[in-house]
């Protein structure tokens, strides 16, 4: 991402000694003149190819650090939110203050643990289910009971980025455990069967039952594991159910549909991100005027990792929540 | 208006000045009537104004004085006339009207003439409550006598150790021997009482017999019934009424029944009478020679002049003064007004052990169904009616889903089932603004309130400030306190004190929705000026509305507290409980019952009373105290039927133009004329847009219906209601106090006049409810909608369809459906339905084939293109 940095600043800051020797001069009379180029006469062309070089590879730098998010660095993101989450939701359970669903609860607060041994999963479930709160971990749908309550209750978990806590649902049994802890104590659901696009949906639930729905995306072909562009839902059953308060909001916001994105949360952030990348880039270039680049860079990478990282997070709400 | 015809001959030419005059002259066109009429004795809605009194009697009242000589002086002779308004069939606080003329002129008048504060005056007129038959042949237990007569303290009817010169009822020309002695009245005397011997001083006790059990000596406070307890729940009743310089005088007399005074236990069943008792002063027996210090005190003529006022409290001539209303002398000037009581509320109930049928609905209706009710139940051919008060709103739901075989509405209502609902006209009533305002200097109780639309919309948005608390109120800290400071209405209503009180700021109104609260509410929308001042323009004084109200929205069936100011004072117990200072002004009501009992205890419910508990060491905030006599200033919203019963003035208000309408059989009837209906079987619509058009109806006339579905009703209820309709149509519409009879406040309709219509559309629903229209046939899509709900169960196993999963977001509607086919066999699901998203694959696939391309694409043109750099 460095060199994120530097695209827009190479242009400017580090043109061919000869086309502005006399600007560096100027504004900067104590550095030492640089030794002159001996080895080759500078071409015309040379400058129009050092501007495309730099592009491309400014093009190159910000995809590929995306891609390393999503795959990488965002699995990183995401154990770090689940540590917070589980300490969290651990002192509420020990205390009873584990929402139970008879108020509304904020989106982004722990609400359950789900284990599923057979896929190795052990994730603390946050409510909603927008493209930024799936960041953290698996959603909890708003409009369904908790898991475990009385009900139908659907999670939604994304298969392929962010540390992919639902990556292999797909790989589920029927018959297989899975274990969820809420406020109301721990339930333990049986997989019905895996569903895709096109599979009969179970049969109805009946009462006093609590059903489990997981809701994610997976991909095919050759590079099925980058390319998870299909819902694959699990369905689960727990023969008794906890209580179900009254109060659960009716619907959900068209963001927190599968597959759906989050435009209007995230442009805003966006362009608050982008305007605060566009100053450090203006920081670093009023700041080499005056001191030495190994200076400014030591102090301004990791701000320049911290934006770029925050950016592609916000990024991230504009794709689809299951990805 | 003749503000503006000044500003317009000011302004006018010579031509235009004919103008003016002309504008002067329709001016007090106008005016003319409205001076008219409220110079009128007050007119109840549906009673005659011409009616005889229920009672009227005249007797010639002497006072006389034996000289020493033994010879009889007539000092006084008057001719008392004794009327009384009502006196049968009365309810427990009903108010009844009590005049009377040629009485001897009062002086000294007290700052409140109720109970002991009355004492201090002379030549009052006492008016009591008490129980028995006025006649010597009927059984000395069920005599009226001074010991069955009801006052709230024992000093009103016993003197207690008094000096000899003081014993004035020892030398009452027509007292027995028995009053001679030093202590007298009770026989023998209880152990409670043994304080009241004192040697060498005199006492008189007149005992209380209660209805049961033994005789209350009255010596002290502790020998009084519980009902004359200190802070008992009403206020005294009886009064030493003040007779004006004319010798006329009326006052409102509140009858208690059993059920607020058990103790003196009138009722239905047990006979009592309203005494009046005119003082002319005591008779005094022959002079001693020469005179002793009680035969002068016997003779004195009052030192207070006619028409004066007594507010210190000075003494006054024991001869002349209330105290002695039980010496014989005065005793025996009473005028008995018999008076009997109606069933009590509970008669259905104790009577009548059938199940009661629930009519649920508008308060409107109270006094008429409360009369009403005795005359179904106790007839066996007929059903046994109750009427459940509450909002229209949920009356009218409760009956459509079948809760309650009618309701009892005032408006047409939005339908929220399939069944047709049909109107019944019932009642013509209406609400009134009532009031109790006194006039300066004691000169009495206002007669002619007059409001308009705009003072109301100021009580209602909380526009007035109230005190001082309400002074940094922001945006309208420039408006007037009150009422009384507020130009517009002293302009309205010359004449009354303008020293503001919190009860200025507040029409005591309703918490609770109604359809009084929206025709109120509709009365303001229909006026310019009110609704200019609801959206922000000032009025031409230049008070501003609350901004909390700026712009509410106009008519609505309840009204919201939405000030939420919170003064900032220093005082303790303010600041230990903040609350929103408007919000406890207005501190609005559930019912018009309770509002009418406010006022006529003057007790407005305003709840800004600090206290401090000592024992908590807490401050706390409650209801103000009673308004004292003299300084009433209350205003609330009551039904018309309770102001008749209560005897509640209710205030004129602004019609079209500069005209003002009180409430009175013909402006209802004027207003009835106005209705309109749109449609068969619905209810008739009282625009306030025509009653604005109007210079004669009433504002607040509503027509009261039986509201009733056409189908799917019942048999069983739907004959109920039709015979309710056609009985209370017909019968019910009789005026009078009797059972079964109309009340005061209603407006009897009829087969003919102005209520022709209601009558007739009356007797239409009444046979369309008894018929019950067929279930639906015409239209198939009426089915599904209204079956569903009720059969459902029944028929659900034969209806696969309906056992149809939810969609790919479930639901939370676990019906009983799926239990059902659970144990059976597999239902047939939807398949799952296909959500791709072309981004979510393509999006990581792209980023990595950019990238290696990017990274490429630069190596190539570094390295191969530019060649190596150096550095």
């Amino acid at each position: 991402m460095t060199t994120t940095m530097s695209g827009p600043d190479s242009p400017v800051t580090e043109p061919t000694p000869s086309s502005a020797p006399q600007r560096r001069a100027d504004s900067k009379p104590p550095r030492p003149p640089r030794a002159p180029r001996p080895a080759r006469a500078a071409r015309p062309q040379d400058a129009k190819v050092a501007g495309v070089s730099s592009a491309v590879t400014m093009v190159a730098l910000v995809t590929c650090w995306v891609f390393l998010q999503m795959l990488v660095l965002g699995g990183l993101s995401h154990e770090r939110s689940q540590d917070l989450l589980y300490r969290d939701f651990r002192g509420q359970l020990a205390n009873l203050t584990a929402p139970m669903g008879d108020q509304p609860i904020d989106p982004g607060t722990p609400v359950a643990l789900v284990q599923v041994p057979a896929i190795g999963m052990d994730e603390v479930v946050v409510e909603g289910t927008a493209s930024g709160d799936l960041l953290a971990g698996p959603g909890h749908v708003r409009s369904s009971v908790l898991p475990g309550q009385d009900g139908e209750s659907v999670l939604m978990g994304r298969g392929a980025s962010y540390g992919a806590p639902f990556g292999e649902i797909g790989d589920l049994q029927a018959g297989d455990p899975i274990t969820v802890t809420v406020g109301q104590g721990v339930k333990t659901f049986t997989v019905l069967g895996v569903r895709r696009a096109g599979d009969p949906e179970p049969q109805p639930r009946p009462a006093g039952t609590a059903r489990l729905t997981l809701i994610s995306a997976e991909g095919e072909g050759r590079l099925a594991a980058l390319s998870p562009g299909e819902v694959v839902y699990v369905d689960a059953e727990a023969p008794e159910a906890f209580g179900a308060p009254a109060g659960r909001p009716a619907g959900v916001p068209a963001a927190e549909k599968p597959m759906a994105t989050d435009r209007s949360s995230a442009l805003p952030l966006l362009s608050l991100c982008l305007a605060l990348l566009l100053a450090l880039t203006l920081a670093v270039v009023a700041a080499r005027q005056r001191y030495s680049a190994v200076l400014v860079w030591v102090v301004a990478t990791p701000v320049a990792l911290a934006l770029a990282w925050q950016t592609t997070d916000v990024v991230m709400r504009l794709l689809p929540n299951l990805v | 208006m003749s503000a503006l015809s000044a500003w317009w001959s000011e302004r006018s030419k010579r031509p235009l000045a004919v103008a003016g005059v002309a504008l002067v002259g329709a001016a007090l066109l106008t005016w003319a009537p409205v001076g008219a009429s409220a110079a009128d004795e007050p007119v109840v809605v549906g009673r005659s104004a011409a009616a005889k009194p229920a009672y009227s009697q005249t007797k010639r009242l002497e006072r006389v004085f034996v000289n020493a000589a033994g010879e009889r002086e007539v000092q006084i002779q008057n001719d008392v006339t004794v009327t009384a308004d009502q006196t049968r069939n009365l309810r427990g606080r009903q108010r009844i009207n009590i005049a009377w003329k040629g009485a001897q002129p009062s002086g000294g008048r007290a700052s409140s003439p109720y109970g002991e504060k009355g004492m201090a005056q002379e030549y009052p007129v006492v008016v009591l409550q008490c129980r028995g038959v006025d006649s010597a042949s009927v059984a000395a237990a069920q005599r009226l006598t001074p010991e069955t007569c009801w006052t709230a303290t024992n000093l009103q009817r016993s003197q207690v150790a008094v000096s000899r010169g003081a014993a004035v009822w020892t030398k009452d020309l027509d007292a027995s021997a028995d009053y001679r002695q030093p202590f007298s009245g009770i026989d023998p005397n209880p152990a409670s009482c043994k304080s009241a011997v004192v040697p060498d001083l005199w006492t008189r006790l007149t005992p209380f017999r209660p209805l049961k059990g033994t005789a209350f000596p009255a010596c002290s406070s502790d020998t009084m019934p519980p009902e004359a307890a200190v802070g008992a729940a009403f206020p005294p009743a009886e009064v030493a009424a003040f007779t004006d310089t004319e010798g006329n005088g009326s006052i409102q007399f509140e009858v208690r029944s059993d059920v607020e005074n058990e103790s003196l236990g009138c009722s239905n069943k047990v006979k009592c009478a309203v005494v009046v008792i005119p003082i002319v002063g005591l008779s005094c027996a022959q002079e001693e020679s020469p005179a002793t210090p009680v035969d002068q005190a016997c003779r004195r003529g009052g030192q207070h002049l006619p028409g004066s006022s007594n507010f210190a409290g000075q003494g006054v001539d024991a001869a002349v003064s209330p105290s002695y209303w039980w010496s014989p002398s005065n005793w025996k000037h009473r005028f008995t007004v018999p008076i009997t009581f109606g069933l009590p509320p509970n008669t259905c109930d104790v009577l009548d052990s059938r199940p009661a049928t629930g009519f649920y609905g508008s308060e409107l209706l109270a006094q008429a169904g409360l009369q009403w009710a005795p005359a179904y139940c106790l007839d066996k051919k007929r059903f046994k009616f109750q009427h459940n008060q509450m909002s229209d709103e949920a009356g009218f739901n409760l009956m459509e889903k079948g809760g309650g075989a009618a309701a009892i509405v005032s408006s047409a209502h939005e339908r929220k089932g399939d069944d047709p609902v049909g109107y019944a006209p019932t009642a013509v009533t209406g609400f009134g603004i009532g009031y109790v305002i006194d006039r300066p200097n004691n000169a009495g109780e206002y007669e002619r309130l007059r409001l308009n639309p705009r003072l109301l919309a100021k009580l209602l948005t909380q526009s007035y400030l109230g005190s001082d608390l309400g002074r940094d109120h922001p945006g309208i800290k420039e408006n007037p306190l009150g009422l009384m400071s507020d130009p517009e209405f002293t302009k309205l209503n010359p004449g009354l004190k303008l020293d503001s009180q919190e009860t200025g700021a507040t029409l005591l109104g309703l918490a609770n929705a109604s359809d009084v609260v929206e025709q109120l509410t509709a009365y303001i929308a229909a006026d310019e000026a009110a609704m200019a001042f609801v959206n922000g323009k000032a009025d031409p004084w230049g008070m501003k509305v609350n901004p909390a109200y700026r712009k509410v929205s106009l008519p609505r069936s309840s009204w919201p507290l939405l000030d939420e100011y919170i003064p900032k004072t220093g005082s303790t117990c303010r600041q230990q409980n903040p609350a929103v200072y408007f919000s406890q002004l207005a501190a609005p009501v559930p019912t018009m019952r309770r509002i009418s009992e406010s006022l006529l205890d003057a007790w407005p419910n305003v709840q800004t009373k600090c206290e401090y508990d000592a024992p908590t060491a807490l401050y706390k905030v409650g209801r103000v105290d009673r308004q004292s006599y003299g300084a009433r200033f209350m205003l609330g919203l009551v039904s018309l039927g309770d102001a008749a019963r209560f005897g509640i003035r209710t205030a004129a208000l602004q019609a079209k133009g500069g005209s003002y309408v009180a409430a009175t059989d013909a402006s209802l009837g004027a207003a009835v004329k106005l209705a309109e209906r749109e449609k068969r079987y619905g209810a008739f619509e009282i625009s306030q847009q025509d009653l604005r058009r109007s210079t004669r109806a009433y504002p607040g006339t509503m027509v009261v219906y039986t509201a009733a579905r056409l189908r799917n009703a019942g048999q069983e209820d739907a004959d109920k209601v039709a015979q309710f309709i056609r009985v209370s149509i017909t019968e019910g519409q009789r005026p009078g106090s009797g059972n079964g009879q109309l009340p005061g406040g209603f407006l009897p309709i009829t087969k003919r006049g102005v209520t022709a219509e209601l009558y007739a559309a009356a007797q239409e629903v009444a046979t369309a409810v008894e018929k019950q229209r067929p279930a639906p046939t015409p239209k198939p899509s009426g089915t599904p909608s209204s079956t569903p709900s009720t059969a459902a169960p029944a028929v659900d196993a034969a209806d696969p369809p309906a056992a149809a999963p939810t969609g790919v977001a479930p639901s939370a509607a676990p019906s009983a459906v799926p239990t059902v086919s659970a144990t059976t066999a597999p239902v047939a699901t939807d398949p799952t339905a296909s959500i791709s998203s072309g981004t979510a694959s393509r999006v990581m696939p792209t980023l990595l084939l950019i990238g290696l391309l990017g990274i490429a694409l630069a190596s190539l043109l570094r390295f191969v293109v530019q060649g190596p750099r150096r550095r």
